[in-house]
């Protein structure tokens, strides 16, 4: 009987010797770990925008860092998924240090079909989940949901008092450019009067900076007898990465 | 006379389990307590799970009083296995069946945390049960004696 009793003696005092061990090695593992963010980054792609997240990882610790999946999924104030973007890295070895960016592509056919996004401001949910094997022993899973502005290119657009001369037309404008982009490219536009006939057809150039006021006036020869105190006024905003149109009210 | 007699043997039988009990708490309150504290403080713990390590170090300290009491008895043996047991529920419940979920607020918004501790939880369940193992021979052996030392014949 004795020899058995040291036997499960010795045996549970081992599994316990191996077990505080690996506690106390995992945590001065996770606390060594070194978790670095770099600058996030935009650049145009073919279908749209592409944020560019980067980090690094310096595992410095006892254990392997294994199957470290980053899934991050944009959906907008409706709940509407928009993009969904994975990077995989298979395996950050103890002792190494591993750099990758996390690429999230948002294509604007996505956006454009929710042509509110360009006119008013709005947010967007990042929902952002992360698994890894630790040790390859726990998996680990990290989840967080980050409400982030967004701001329309055309916000607040809004057309003022129409002047006329005797066979021209000036179209008051204004708009704040509250997007992170630059917007270039044309207006074209057509007024109608409030039966809605056509009075004048123009074009000018765009040119506004992000976070800056756009507030102008185009001038175009009209047939001013069809004026009207009211009527709207089709706009056609043609960009590099967009193409999108607006009725707007005028008096 | 003969009640006297037992009294004094029963004391004698009583004070070095009570002053080992006394030790062996001590010792294992500090080494439960104090030295995690020192390693770490508690206060950097989520609330549910401050509570728990306290429950654990009463769980902890209980049983060591208890068995060093009764120990050379087979109440020793008894609340050896209750202690294992104990500490099987105990563990599952702060596992929370092998998942922990936690919730870390952040500047910009909070983080969950979820870590699968099923292996960690099983190895721990795992030791626990052989305690028990090697309490049911150690309470075979205990019975064992005592029938042998109830069988031998009376000293001429």
């Amino acid at each position: 009987m004795k020899p058995a009793i040291r036997a499960l003696g010795i045996a549970t005092i081992m599994i316990w010797i191996i077990l505080i061990v690996f506690a106390v090695t995992a945590l001065y593992s996770v606390m060594k770990l070194g978790i670095g963010f770099g600058e996030p980054q935009f650049f145009p792609s073919s279908r749209g925008i592409v944020l560019s997240l980067p980090f690094s990882l310096n595992n410095s610790g006892y254990y392997d860092i294994s199957k470290l999946n980053i899934t991050t999924s944009i959906t907008d104030s409706n709940g509407t998924t928009l993009s969904t973007s994975d990077t995989f890295v298979p395996l950050v070895s103890k002792g190494s240090n591993v750099e990758a960016a996390h690429n999230i592509t948002i294509e604007l056919s996505d956006v454009m079909e929710n042509i509110g996004l360009l006119f008013n401001d709005s947010f967007f949910m990042f929902d952002t989940f992360v698994s890894l094997n630790f040790a390859r022993l726990v998996p680990v899973q990290l989840s967080m949901n980050i409400p982030v502005p967004w701001g329309a290119p055309f916000h607040n657009l809004s057309v003022g008092e129409i002047q006329s001369n005797n066979d021209s037309i000036a179209v008051p404008l204004s708009f704040e450019n509250h997007s992170f982009f630059d917007i270039t490219g044309t207006i074209e536009l057509d007024v109608y009067n409030d039966v809605n006939e056509l009075i004048a057809t123009g074009e000018t150039s765009l040119a506004t900076p992000s976070q800056q006021l756009y507030g102008g006036q185009i001038d175009m020869p009209a047939d001013v007898s069809k004026l009207t105190e009211s009527g709207r006024v089709h706009f056609i905003f043609v960009t590099p990465i967009f193409a999108v149109e607006r009725w707007v009210p005028y008096g | 006379m003969v009640e006297k007699g037992n009294k004094k043997g029963l004391m004698r039988r009583l004070i070095p389990n009570v002053l080992k009990a006394a030790l062996w708490g001590t010792i294992t309150f500090l080494f439960v307590y104090f030295l995690p504290m020192l390693l770490y403080p508690m206060e950097l713990l989520p609330i549910e799970y401050s509570q728990f390590f306290y429950v654990f170090v009463g769980i902890t300290v209980f049983f060591t009083v208890i068995t060093k009491l009764f120990s050379g008895t087979i109440l020793e043996h008894a609340f050896n296995m209750t202690r294992a047991l104990v500490m099987i529920i105990y563990l599952i419940a702060v596992f929370h069946g092998g998942i922990i979920r936690l919730t870390m607020p952040m500047e910009e918004a909070p983080v969950n945390l979820a870590a699968d501790l099923t292996a960690i939880l099983a190895i721990l369940t795992l030791v626990n049960l052989l305690g028990i193992a090697k309490t049911m021979f150690q309470i075979t052996e205990f019975l064992a004696k005592k029938t042998e030392s109830s069988q031998l014949p009376e000293p001429q």
